[in-house]
C-alpha cells in the first residue's frame, strides 16, 4: 500500500468518527420521520366480547348489547367522536369514496380521548320500545340507547329476498381536526343489521 | 291583585324558561370549546415530548360530563346541565394549565438535552480530530522511518 492510500484511509476513518461524535446533537435538532401507516381502528364486538353472537333477530322491549371500540395508531393523542345512526335498507350509509358521512341524524354520541397506541371501549345497550307492522312495512318510532331515548321515525319495507324487515344500527368515527377546530369524518364506520320481523 | 300576579307569572315564566334554556345551551357549547382548547394545548405538549396520557384520562372525564350535561339539557334540567358544563370547564381549565406546565417542562428538558449533546458532540469531534492528526503524524513518521531503513535489493531475472 502506498502512503497516499493510507492518507485516504485516515481521512475516511476521521470523517466517520466525526459523524459519530456529531450524531447526538443531530438527533436532538433534526427529527426523522417515523415509519408506518397512521390509522384508527373502529370495531364492534358481540355481548360476549367476541366477534360473534351479534344481535340480529330483535324483538321490541328486549335489551341488546354490543361492545364498541376505538384504537388509535395516529402517532399522537386523538379526540374521537363516535356517532350512532339508524337506517333502513334504502337510507344512505357513509360514502367511503368521497369520505362523506351519512346524512342521517345522529341518535347518540360517544366522546373519547385516546392516547397513541391505546384503545377505548364502551358497552352499548339498546332496545326498541315499539315496532309497528302494517301489511308489508314496519315502523320504528324510537330507540333506547344506553338508557336514553332517541326518536328514529324509520320505516322499512318487507324484504322478500331475505324475508324480513331490516334496519341497520351503525357507528361513524369522527376526529377533532386542530386546523379547522372542528370534527371531521374519519371515513370509518361499522354497523350491525337488525331484523325486526319477530 | 291575584289576577295581576297570575298574568305576570304567565308572561314572565316562559321568558325565564327560555333564558335558562339558552344559558344552559351556551354553557354546554362553551364547555365543548374549552375541552377542545385544552386538548389542543395537550397535543402541543405531546408534540414536544411531554407524556400526556394522564391528561387524556382527565379529558375523558370532561367528555363524560359534556355528555351528561347534554342529557340533563334534553331532559329539561337546565340547572343541572349548567352545573355539569361548569364542572367540565373547570376540569378542562386544569388540564390546560397542567398541559402548559408539561410543555414548559418538556421544552426546558429538550433545550438542556440539546445543549448537553452539543457540548458532548463538540468534545467528541475535538477528540476525534486531535486523535486523527496525532495518529496521522505518528504513522507518517513511522512509515518514513521504516522506508528509510529499507535497502534496495537486486534480484536476478
Amino acid at each position: 500500500m502506498r502512503f497516499q492510500d493510507y492518507r485516504v484511509l485516515f481521512q475516511v476513518v476521521s470523517l466517520v468518527g466525526v459523524l459519530l461524535a456529531v450524531s447526538p446533537a443531530l438527533s436532538t435538532s433534526v427529527s426523522f420521520p417515523t415509519g408506518g401507516e397512521r390509522f384508527s381502528e373502529l370495531w364492534l364486538l358481540g355481548p360476549n366480547h367476541m366477534a360473534d353472537d351479534y344481535p340480529f333477530n330483535v324483538r321490541f322491549g328486549d335489551l341488546y348489547s354490543v361492545f364498541l371500540g376505538v384504537g388509535n395508531h395516529m402517532g399522537c393523542s386523538v379526540y374521537y367522536v363516535v356517532c350512532l345512526k339508524f337506517r333502513n335498507q334504502t337510507q344512505p350509509l357513509p360514502n367511503s369514496t368521497s369520505s362523506m358521512p351519512s346524512s342521517l341524524p345522529q341518535l347518540y354520541e360517544f366522546r373519547a380521548f385516546v392516547s397513541d397506541g391505546e384503545t377505548w371501549e364502551k358497552l352499548v345497550t339498546f332496545s326498541i320500545p315499539e315496532v309497528l307492522c302494517y301489511e308489508n312495512s314496519s315502523f320504528v318510532n324510537s330507540l333506547v340507547i344506553n338508557g336514553r331515548s332517541a326518536w328514529v321515525n324509520s320505516c322499512a319495507i318487507w324484504d322478500s329476498e331475505y324475508k324480513g324487515f331490516y334496519y341497520q344500527l351503525f357507528f361513524e368515527l369522527w376526529l377533532y381536526d386542530v386546523s379547522s377546530q372542528g370534527f371531521k369524518f374519519h371515513n370509518r364506520f361499522v354497523g350491525i343489521w337488525l331484523n325486526m320481523t319477530a | 291583585m291575584v289576577l295581576l300576579l297570575v298574568l305576570f307569572s304567565m308572561f314572565t315564566l316562559p321568558v325565564f324558561a327560555v333564558s335558562d334554556r339558552e344559558a344552559a345551551l351556551s354553557c354546554i357549547s362553551e364547555a365543548e370549546r374549552v375541552v377542545a382548547d385544552a386538548y389542543e394545548v395537550a397535543l402541543d405538549a405531546e408534540g414536544v415530548g411531554a407524556n400526556v396520557s394522564g391528561l387524556m384520562l382527565r379529558l375523558n372525564e370532561a367528555a363524560d360530563l359534556i355528555f351528561m350535561a347534554h342529557s340533563a339539557f334534553e331532559a329539561g334540567n337546565f340547572d343541572e346541565a349548567i352545573r355539569l358544563a361548569d364542572l367540565c370547564g373547570e376540569i378542562s381549565s386544569e388540564v390546560r394549565v397542567e398541559a402548559q406546565r408539561l410543555r414548559a417542562e418538556a421544552d426546558s428538558e429538550h433545550a438542556a438535552r440539546f445543549w448537553w449533546s452539543l457540548v458532548g458532540s463538540f468534545v467528541g469531534v475535538a477528540i476525534v480530530v486531535s486523535a486523527s492528526v496525532l495518529g496521522y503524524v505518528y504513522f507518517k513518521r513511522l512509515y518514513y522511518r521504516r522506508l528509510l531503513k529499507m535497502r534496495p535489493r537486486v534480484e536476478q531475472v
